[in-house]
């Protein structure tokens, strides 16, 4: 079973990511803030990490950053009310990130996505 | 019968010094409920406010933002860099090289790709000669002016833009000041909220970035400076900006906005004839000017006044630099309040005449001087042995009440509403600071000030004396500011 | 300020000293004329005067006197003791007469005491103002001002006592008490405020909690038409009744459904929506439109612009003259964005003057939904509102109705300079050729600020009758900035006339101006 590490500070937001995910069969793990989220990507070694840019104490673009050198492999998809234009999302791109899905979003079409990356 | 006389002027005195103490409370008290309700409006405001559109669509204002250098060559690329990559539709960015003595206008040369234009300079406000306008034949730099002009001191720097500026809104700010990419965008909304009342100008708050993590012209980590000094500017900003500028913006009686972050409607500034370039406290004399003109014309006009943190900037940590920087500020106050004397408990001014200026002259002003005669009449009494004095050792503890008071209260407003010292480290320094400072800082602060009064009556031989001190101290504040970042 | 000041503390210091002095200065230490001063006081409190006769054998005739009243100790005799000096002196003549050999004793508190005893009681007394001192009469030759100064002048410092400490008294107390009570009623609201906002955010964060498993099975594993069929009862095994009730876990919800709905795209929002209804948040949002609080009601006008409460608007329409500027804000736009046919009428009859704020959220409605719903802008026109029939030709040009111009043309004869301004500006921007007479009549204006509008608007569609009022206009300005933007427009105009004007002219500004306007790198500025 894959795992799929979500870092999002929105709890609703990320719980129905998690549901749609499970329906999927994946193993998922949520956390709420960046710190945690740099945590868990060490100690759980996820198959894919989702993590929104815009988070309390440490911003997306460090762990995507922590993410990209202690595991270079591990797709990471970001999720994101920022526009695809903006600065940060940019750099997000700059530093290899898979996907970048812009909010609002469907979750369907987030499931295909990640189905697709993980194959 | 002469200790008749004796004992009058300690009774007249006793009397004033009351009366005084009275009214510091009372005032400061009401301050303070002020602000907190114009801090419990902003907040309620900031729910409903979309900056989304305000960058692309088409009704919002032009902003030029006027940076006058002088001698700033070690970053100078690298701020110029920040101003133009703020996110705002149409704005425009003017450097003013005022007569740098370093490779200012040199790096600006060659990094930005600029050329010497033809412009035809005929200013409306006269200013020091221009040597040259430059611009870019880079699309990526089109935002960008760099005016080459005489020596002439900050006011005369921000005339030439003044002159030139194309847009509608003026933002005059210090080139070192580290802006938020919203900043534009969160700084215009008053002026585009006015329906009945014009908003002739509107400041910002400055945080102080010293010790702190910027990145990408955003403080990302909040900390507090390591030097006592430091420390106590952060309490001293904290109680000016969100507890004097919020009051006084409720009541629209704001006389000051920050010379490092404001915000003009260009045709007006024009029409009062810009900066005054003869008193060191350019930034505050134009904004009383503005509003007499308002005033005077019977136009309703406002102030307005943005509590977002937006600016940053690295204060003096040493005692030398910070007491010039006082000396100067008190020394315009002086001049401007001096300047304005028709305000003075003038009905025809409103609010201006009869509550701002004579709160100035009163508190701004004179409060070293009084402060000091409250103190020695004090000690007289205890020499004496006057039976009152315990009632005036009363009143000074509770003065400092009011000072913990006021203090505590601009830190928790600042923990309200912003929230930026998240730190319970940081917090408890910051207190200790509020306890300490009365005894500690103030003193010194009060010493600055009154010798700003003894240095205004020392150069008091007319304005023409004035610009050579006032850029003399502008040149020597930069070496320091040079020596203290080196 | 400075200068009262310095003079006052110089006049400290010289008081001081003088004053001190003053207290101490008249009470002879000579004996002799200690005693001529006693004499003068006659009877001083405390202080009294006995005969002190050391011989073992007393004249009988003094013994019987009642005058002296001797008695008789181990040492020798004693009299009685005198209260007044005067008295005492009288009798000390007889004793001197009689040839006895005899003492005068002071007496302090019934303890006899040396002369030097005696004169510091009596200075301490004078210090503490309990004893008025009695003096002669003044004598010319002395000095007025050095008698003056030994006067203690004791009146001062009971009109000191009095009226002093009592007004202080009063003032202080008075003070000291407000400052208390205002001080602490402001930390106790704090504290209360801050409190209650830790109960409400630990009860939103709870309820926060609560609703996220209900939420989200709902939303996948039901469809759309499920969701509207929905029973109460079925509702309320996902919702407790009990809760649903509650006005927080309402908010909670109604906050959460909302957020969603910004951050779901595709069917979620349609289910959103749904749910809202069912769970009748919809009607909390109307009820709360009429609450006292400002933003308590623009929060009510937001809920239904993003749940599409139609069924509100008639409402919502009530709002659009509201006294507050974000409540008629967010009417304003709640109308625009949800009614099937926007009908402009109620913004064309708002009475308050539209900010450029307002306008930039207007326009981004009407912009988004313009096309389908067919607006009618020129109803705008007829506004008897200045800012508002403003707002309606800035729309003409931002919009590009180019069929409108016509209708422009039609009202551009008679309005405000502001508003004409305004037309000029849209001409240019539309490229409407056929209203130069119009820019070129406004050219002619004396209004400034006109003249220079229409100049910008005849540099991008004016014909040659405007470049020859420019060629005037040039010549007869004496302001440069102005004559800068009458040659940039003739330029626009007609390339040679402004060649023929800037070459042969012998003014040098023109040669100046010419290089500016020619300049590439000045072309935006």
């Amino acid at each position: 079973m894959k795992k799929i590490l979500i870092i999002e500070d929105d709890l609703l937001i990320s719980s129905l990511v998690q549901f749609r995910l499970k329906k999927d069969g994946y193993e998922t793990h949520l956390v709420c803030d960046g710190n945690e989220g740099i945590l868990a990507i060490d100690a759980l070694n996820p198959d894919l990490i989702i993590t929104d840019v815009m988070m309390p104490f440490r911003s997306g673009i460090e762990i995507i950053h922590h993410a990209k050198q202690s595991q270079p492999n591990t797709p990471i998809i970001v999720l994101s009310s920022l526009g695809e234009e903006e600065q940060v999302v940019l750099e997000a791109f700059n530093m290899g990130v898979a996907d970048f899905i812009p909010k609002p979003f469907n979750p369907n079409e987030l499931a295909i996505r990640v189905k697709r990356i993980l194959k | 019968m002469y200790s008749f006389l004796f004992y009058t002027i300690l009774e007249v005195f006793g009397l004033i010094f009351l009366i005084l103490s009275f009214s510091v409370i009372a005032i400061y008290l009401i301050l303070m409920a002020l602000s907190a309700l114009e801090m419990r409006d902003f907040l309620r405001k900031n729910r409903f406010a979309d900056y989304g559109d305000i960058v692309t669509s088409p009704i919002a204002p032009g902003v030029s933002i006027l940076a006058p250098a002088y001698n700033e060559g070690q970053n100078i690329v690298q701020n110029v860099q920040s101003l133009l990559s703020l996110h705002y539709g149409k704005f425009e960015v003017i450097l003013i090289n005022d007569g740098s003595k370093d490779d200012t206008l040199q790096k600006l040369i060659e990094s930005f790709k600029m050329e010497k234009t033809s412009y035809a300079y005929h200013p409306e406000i006269e200013t020091k000669a221009v040597r040259g306008i430059y611009r870019s034949k880079n699309m990526s730099y089109r935002r960008l002016t760099v005016i080459d002009k005489e020596n002439g001191g900050k006011a005369d720097a921000l005339n030439t833009g003044i002159n030139i500026a194309s847009l509608e809104i003026l933002a005059c700010i210090d080139v070192d000041c580290i802006l938020s990419s919203e900043s534009i965008s969160r700084m215009v909304r008053p002026f585009m909220e006015e329906t009945n009342k014009k908003v002739i100008a509107v400041g910002g708050v400055i945080g102080i970035a010293n010790n702190c993590d910027v990145q990408d012209g955003t403080v990302t980590k909040y900390r507090v400076p390591e030097t006592t000094l430091g420390k106590f500017q952060v309490i001293e900003y904290l109680r000016a900006f969100l507890m004097g500028r919020m009051a006084w913006s409720r009541i629209n009686g704001l006389m000051l906005i920050s010379g490092a972050f404001g915000f003009f409607r260009k045709d007006l500034v024009r029409e009062v004839g810009g900066y005054f370039p003869k008193t060191v406290g350019e930034d505050m004399e134009l904004i009383v000017r503005m509003r007499r003109f308002m005033d005077e014309k019977k136009i309703p006009y406002k102030v307005g006044f943005v509590p977002d943190p937006l600016c940053w900037t690295e204060v003096p940590e040493t005692e030398d630099v910070l007491s010039r920087q006082r000396n100067r500020w008190m020394r315009g106050t002086i001049e401007t309040l001096q300047l304005h004397q028709a305000l003075r408990l003038n009905p025809k001014y409103g609010i201006l005449g009869m509550l701002s200026y004579p709160f100035w002259s009163v508190f701004e002003k004179s409060a070293p001087i009084l402060e000091t005669a409250g103190i020695v009449y004090t000690a007289i009494l205890l020499v004496i042995g006057d039976f009152s004095t315990v009632y005036f050792v009363a009143l000074l503890l509770m003065m400092y009440l009011l000072s913990l008071l006021v203090s505590s209260f601009s830190v928790l407003y600042e923990q309200i509403a912003f929230n930026r010292y998240k730190d319970k480290n940081d917090l408890r320094k910051l207190i200790w600071i509020i306890i300490t400072e009365p005894f500690v800082i103030h003193p010194k602060v009060v010493f600055w000030g009154l010798m700003g009064h003894i240095d205004f009556i020392k150069g008091k031989g007319g304005w023409g004396s004035m610009i050579r001190t006032g850029f003399k101290k502008a040149e020597d504040r930069k070496n320091l500011a040079e020596q203290t970042t080196t | 300020m400075i200068r009262i000041f310095c003079w006052t503390i110089v006049g400290l210091l010289l008081f001081l000293p003088g004053w001190i002095q003053a207290q101490e200065d008249f009470i002879p230490e000579d004996s002799v004329e200690f005693r001529d001063f006693l004499i003068l006081q006659k009877e001083v409190t405390g202080l009294g005067y006995r005969f002190f006769i050391p011989e073992a054998q007393l004249p009988d005739s003094l013994h019987v006197d009642s005058l002296f009243q001797f008695s008789q100790t181990v040492s020798g005799f004693e009299s009685r003791y005198f209260v007044d000096f005067t008295k005492a002196k009288e009798l000390e003549n007889t004793l001197i007469n009689k040839g006895v050999s005899y003492r005068l004793d002071y007496i302090v508190l019934s303890e006899v005491v040396s002369t030097s005893a005696a004169q510091e009681y009596l200075v301490d007394l004078v210090r503490d103002a309990d004893y008025p001192i009695k003096r002669g009469e003044l004598k010319p030759t002395e000095d007025f001002v050095s008698l003056a100064s030994q006067t203690p002048y004791s009146p001062t410092k009971q009109f000191k006592l009095k009226f002093l400490s009592d007004y202080r008294l009063f003032v202080v107390t008075v003070m000291i008490i407000f400052f208390f009570l205002v001080a602490s009623i402001m930390i106790v609201s704090m504290l209360s405020m801050k409190a209650g906002k830790n109960k409400r955010e630990n009860l939103q964060k709870e309820y926060g909690k609560r609703i996220i498993a209900p939420l989200t099975s709902l939303l996948f594993e039901k469809e759309l038409h499920e969701i509207q069929e929905m029973e109460l009862e079925e509702i309320h095994s996902f919702f407790p009744k009990n809760l649903l009730a509650r006005p927080m876990y309402q908010h909670v919800l109604i906050d959460n459904i909302i957020g969603l709905n910004k951050k779901m795209k595709g069917d979620f929002k349609e289910k959103l929506k749904a749910l809202y209804k069912k769970l009748g948040l919809d009607k909390i949002s109307i009820k709360t439109l009429h609450h006292k609080k400002w933003d308590r009601a623009t929060m009510a006008l937001v809920q239904i612009n993003e749940m599409d409460l139609v069924e509100a608007l008639p409402e919502v329409k009530k709002f659009t003259n509201s006294t507050n500027f974000h409540v008629r804000s967010m009417a304003v736009a709640t109308l625009l964005n949800l009614s099937e046919k926007v009908d402009l009428i109620f913004l064309r009859d708002q009475t308050y003057p539209l900010s450029l704020w307002q306008q930039m959220n207007y326009l981004r409605i009407i912009r988004f939904v313009g096309s389908q719903k067919g607006l009618k802008l020129e109803i705008l026109f007829d506004s008897k509102n200045q800012s508002i029939r403003i707002f309606g030709i800035k729309l003409v040009r931002i919009l590009g109705r180019v069929d409108l111009i016509e209708k422009l043309a039609g009202i551009a004869g008679g309005v405000s300079e502001e508003e004409k301004e305004e037309i000029l500006e849209t001409y240019a921007a539309l490229g409407a050729y056929m209203e130069t007479a119009f820019i070129n009549d406004c050219l002619k204006s004396s209004n400034r600020a006109l003249s220079l509008a229409a100049a910008k608007a005849a540099a991008v569609v004016g014909d040659s009758g405007s470049a020859d009022i420019l060629v005037d206009l040039i010549g007869a300005e004496t302001v440069f900035r102005k004559k800068h933007s009458y040659l940039k427009s003739l330029y626009g105009v007609d390339k040679d006339k402004f060649a023929e004007v800037t070459l042969n002219n012998a003014n040098p500004e023109m040669l100046e101006l010419r290089n500016h306007i020619l300049d590439p790198m000045l072309q935006n500025v």
